[in-house]
């Protein structure tokens, strides 16, 4: 029994840092609600993915999203565990700016089955879905160009996503150090049993096919890479996860 | 993730899933858990993993049931077998996936579970514009309240 209410006492904070501005700078740092995000000495985060031939990061103020890109592989908020682990602890995150992850070949070619998002962000992108950035949103736009057909194969996807999630590991290393009290919102979702309520299973059927069709579950820092596992390498199967790892960025989509 | 880029559930959508964020507001539920699967190429696999599924679900007993698919084509295949057999367990299941006019779904759910379709393009087809065709809160909202609903027949 005792262990009962262990497990049914977790609970999960999420605290909220809004960013006003977002500017590049000597080094990745934050001043107040203003973002500094170091844009030189990029080849640090490609050096270990051979399949990666570069990294450019841009910023795109909100609106300002009249910006032609290659394929947009993901829409990634910025999160990091400031205390415990997934699902439960405290998780800082950052409202006001989000990433945006695109890649292509040197030649420009996108990893496409039925049709692809290159173009004019402005005209490719949907604003303001729960999955899109918002018309009040920066861009951080992280374009990663990948070696010869590296673009058509799952290992190039993947490490397309680990150079962004090298990058943003950067950023989430200061937010874990911002002032606990500093939040713009704090959210507490507790895991607990509410008699008389209906229950209510979500079940997520997502693709495992290959390189375009993948997603990773629990990594180490919500919305991560790093210390997660592919579905298709778990053979497809059913992973649960409580209704707080889920909101807390277990899964990783990869396209 | 999804089949075309309008359909495609990015990590912020899972981050920020309006199905989860009802869940978890509305004062009659509360949210039990969110299983995720694959969705397999081949058929052996495809009936394997919804198997385990409907094992799992069983075994849970859930009041309700949301399934919810970033994909089309042959992978409704998988989603209305998915239907068919929470639907025989006799656990109430509502659906959410892409249909439109272009993804209409090669195989016919002939459960007793409901499904909505989440197209929201005028011309009911991919469009190649990220995000269009996602889950919102107002397809959110339908969901709940049809499996509400169904709780009560």
């Amino acid at each position: 029994m005792a262990l009962k209410a262990e497990v049914l006492s977790k609970r999960l904070v999420i605290k909220v840092y809004h960013i006003e501005k977002v500017e590049m700078a000597q080094v990745t740092e934050f001043k107040g609600s203003t973002l500094l995000l170091r844009d030189q000495f990029l080849s640090g985060h490609i050096s270990d993915q051979p399949l990666v031939s570069n990294l450019e990061v841009a910023i795109l103020k909100p609106g300002q999203f009249q910006k032609e890109v290659p394929a947009i592989l993901d829409v990634i908020p910025i999160a990091c565990k400031a205390l415990g682990k997934m699902g439960e602890g405290i998780t800082h995150t950052l409202t006001g700016v989000c990433a945006v992850l695109t890649v292509a070949d040197a030649g420009g070619k996108p990893p496409a089955q039925i049709g692809s998002s290159k173009g004019l962000l402005s005209e490719k992108m949907f604003i303001d879905r729960a999955g899109t950035p918002s018309k009040n949103d920066h861009i951080i736009l992280l374009r990663v160009t990948l070696k010869e057909d590296a673009i058509f194969k799952r290992q190039g996807i993947i490490a397309a996503h680990r150079v962004a999630d090298s990058y943003l590991q950067v950023i989430r290393n200061q937010l874990k150090k911002r002032d606990s009290q500093a939040y713009t919102e704090k959210h507490v979702y507790l895991d607990q049993l509410e008699p008389g309520k209906i229950e209510v299973l979500l079940i997520k059927l997502l693709p495992g096919q290959g390189a375009m069709h993948d997603f990773l579950v629990l990594p180490k820092e919500p919305c991560g890479v790093a210390g997660s596992s592919s579905i298709i390498d778990l053979g497809n199967m059913p992973v649960f996860l409580t209704p707080n790892e889920y909101r807390d960025g277990a899964l990783r989509a990869l396209t | 993730m999804g089949i075309g880029p309008s359909t495609k559930e990015t990590t912020k959508h899972h981050f920020k899933d309006p199905l989860m964020e009802l869940l978890g507001e509305d004062k009659d539920c509360r949210p039990v858990g969110v299983v995720v699967a694959g969705i397999a190429a081949n058929f052996e696999s495809k009936e394997y993993i919804v198997q385990r599924l409907a094992t799992w679900v069983s075994a849970l007993k859930p009041d309700g049931v949301l399934v919810s698919m970033d994909s089309w084509g042959n992978s409704h295949l998988d989603f209305n077998l998915l239907l068919e057999q929470l639907s025989s367990l006799k656990i109430p299941v509502v659906g959410l996936s892409f249909e439109g006019v272009q993804a209409e779904p090669v195989t016919l759910n002939s459960s007793q579970a409901k499904v909505i379709d989440i197209n929201k393009s005028a011309e009911g087809r991919e469009t190649e514009v990220l995000g269009e065709n996602n889950t919102n809160i107002q397809d959110a909202r339908k969901a709940l309240a049809m499996l509400k609903l169904l709780r009560k027949q």
